[in-house]
Parts: structure tokens; C-alpha cells; sequence
């Protein structure tokens, strides 16, 4: 008997062979792909959302991170004031039918996003064939994602007491790693070289990871390393 | 899958998105600054988005306008597309390819990198 996710993370050491067999049919992938990635993201999000609050009332509290405010150069007397004036964050008994329903639909249209720009990228590459279009990038997306759904596992390392600040660094690049790791599903599925599909994750990371990714990443790395 | 007006879709989300940013406003001031620009001191191609788009959500195109002219044309653009792929999923036709020309791809690269250069040309 293998071990729970065994073959992801064969996939993810060996990127080249992982998408070697005959692909399955697109609703089968989506529903391989939802199957591992929505239980993980929702623990994942359960995690988060309990760290966030506790994170949100001693904020709340006054504890604020002068030290990561400074590196940010802002006032740390500036938050204090809008701080104060925050209401009181909801328990956890109201906030997870909200995660039952969003962590899903956000596990879905992240797939969506992905498939978009990951599309977009590989065409302007030249990374797009004739006789492959949308659908397999589609296709290409969810096998991929399925894989590195592991990540989100991984990632549960980042909230450990104590452990949390080292492992940010490491992290970050293994979430680097997994993005450029839909590349090579990609080339698999569409035919062009590897450099293509690889090249369309970084067009993509490019254009968005700049602006919102970038805000994002630092709110989930301020959130494990907070007090 | 024909008749889902994904592009449709994609377009509220954006107004949702933009109607949500603006109530960022209050504490844009806290929010951190673009890592690329504190790293290289240049502005990276979606420097001025955030406050692009928060303007967008307060309805003040000429700000908007300002912050990222690509996104705000691309914002008036987003309901004369809304309504190209309504009619295409009532009609049930299928999306268009990707024009297979290397014209094309090297335009729309021509077109990210001249909005990269205006943004870093005006300090953005």
C-alpha cells in the first residue's frame, strides 16, 4: 500500500514524467483535482482563519509588530489609532459555514484564474498548438494543481510555534516551485517544450505577482509570523 | 460549457472586486508599497493598480485614468466585452481562438512592455 499523497510527491520530483500518461477526460481531472486540494484547503483556511483571529485581537490588544511595521516604514502610531477603532472579530462558530462555502469556490476559480493567464502566457510564448486549445490547458491546470495541492500540506508546517518564522523563506520557495510546476503539465498536455509552459507561469507570475499576489503573500507571512 | 458567459462573469467579478477595493481607502495609506519598486527603485508594470482600482470602485475614472491607463481603458472595455459574450453564449457559439500569429503575440508583448515603460517614465 502506497502512502497518502506518494505519487504527488513523486510527481513533483520527477516534473517531467509526471504528466507522461494518456490524459484523463476533463470532468474526471477537475474531480481529482477537488478531491485532494478542497479537503487540504479547508484545513489550511480553518488554520488560518483560527491564527487570524487570535492574530486580529491581540492587534486589537495593542500588540502591534513595531519591528515589521518599521521594515514597512510605517507609523506604528498610525495603525494603533485605526487599530482601536476596529469592531470585535466574529467567533470561529460564524466564520467556518463561510469557509465551507468559499474555500471551494475559491479552490475552483483559482483553477479558472490559473487556466486564463496560464493560457494567455503560453500564447504569447508560441507555446499553443493548432489542435490544442482552452480545454487543454484546462485539463493541464487540474492535473497539475492535484500534485501540488501537497503544498498546502507543506504549508501547515509555516503555523508551528516557533518554527513558523524560519520556515517562511523555505516556503516561499517551495510556493515558487509549485507555481513553475504547472508549466510542465502544460507542455505534456499542448505539445511544446518545456521552456514554453515554464515560461508561461513566469509571464504570468509577472504580470499579476507584482500588484496583488505580492500584497497577499506578505498578509499570510505577517499572519504566522505575528506574536 | 458554450452557454456560460465566463468572460460575463469575469467582468462582475471585476466590479465586485473594484466595489470591494474601495473600501480599502481608508487605510491605503498602511498598505505596503510594491516590493519590486523598493527593491530597484523602478515601478514595475502593475504599479499604481491597487489605486487604480480603488478609484475605479469610487467611480473616479480621471483618478484611475491617472494611476494605470491600461487598466482603466481595459475597466471600459470590460461591459462592451460583457455583452460580446452574452450575445456569444445565447447564441451557443464557441469562444474564438488565439490568433496563430506571431504579428500578434509581439503586439501584445509591444503593448505590456509600453505600459511598463509609462509607468516607469511618470514615477508611478
Amino acid at each position: 500500500m502506497e502512502w497518502p499523497f506518494a505519487a504527488a510527491f513523486r510527481a513533483l520530483r520527477s516534473p517531467r514524467e509526471a504528466f507522461a500518461a494518456p490524459p484523463p477526460g476533463l470532468g474526471r481531472a477537475v474531480l481529482d483535482m477537488a478531491l485532494v486540494w478542497v479537503p487540504l484547503a479547508l484545513l489550511n483556511a480553518t488554520w488560518s482563519a483560527i491564527r487570524g483571529l487570535r492574530v486580529y485581537e491581540s492587534l486589537r490588544g495593542g500588540a502591534l509588530p513595531v519591528h515589521v511595521l518599521q521594515w514597512l516604514r510605517l507609523d506604528p502610531g498610525n495603525l494603533q489609532e485605526l487599530v482601536a477603532a476596529l469592531p470585535a472579530p466574529p467567533t470561529f462558530g460564524r466564520l467556518w459555514p463561510w469557509l465551507i462555502l468559499l474555500v471551494p469556490l475559491g479552490a475552483l476559480g483559482t483553477w479558472l484564474h490559473h487556466a486564463v493567464w496560464d493560457h494567455m502566457g503560453l500564447w504569447l510564448l508560441g507555446g499553443l498548438r493548432a489542435e490544442s486549445g482552452f480545454r487543454t490547458t484546462l485539463l493541464a491546470e487540474a492535473q497539475a494543481l492535484r500534485f501540488a495541492a501537497v503544498g498546502t500540506l507543506v504549508g501547515l508546517l509555516g503555523f508551528l510555534p516557533g518554527l513558523g518564522v524560519w520556515l517562511v523563506l523555505p516556503l516561499l520557495l517551495l510556493d515558487a516551485y509549485l507555481w513553475m510546476f504547472r508549466g510542465f503539465a502544460l507542455a505534456a498536455r499542448h505539445g511544446c517544450e518545456p521552456w514554453q509552459g515554464l515560461g508561461a507561469t513566469a509571464v504570468h507570475a509577472a504580470l499579476l505577482g507584482c500588484g496583488f499576489l505580492g500584497l497577499l503573500a506578505l498578509l499570510f507571512a505577517m499572519i504566522r509570523v505575528a506574536p | 460549457m458554450r452557454r456560460v458567459p465566463w468572460v460575463a462573469l469575469g467582468a462582475l467579478m471585476t466590479w465586485l472586486g473594484a466595489w470591494a477595493a474601495s473600501f480599502l481607502q481608508p487605510i491605503a495609506a498602511l498598505l505596503p508599497g510594491c516590493a519590486f519598486k523598493r527593491l530597484t527603485g523602478f515601478a514595475c508594470a502593475t504599479c499604481g493598480l491597487t489605486r487604480c482600482l480603488m478609484a475605479l470602485g469610487a467611480r473616479d475614472w480621471s483618478t484611475a485614468f491617472h494611476w494605470h491607463p491600461a487598466a482603466a481603458s481595459f475597466a471600459v472595455l470590460l461591459p462592451i466585452a460583457a455583452l460580446w459574450d452574452l450575445r456569444r453564449a445565447w447564441r451557443g457559439d464557441p469562444y474564438p481562438r488565439l490568433p496563430d500569429s506571431r504579428l500578434a503575440r509581439l503586439s501584445v508583448w509591444l503593448g505590456l512592455i509600453a505600459v511598463w515603460v509609462l509607468q516607469v517614465a511618470r514615477g508611478i
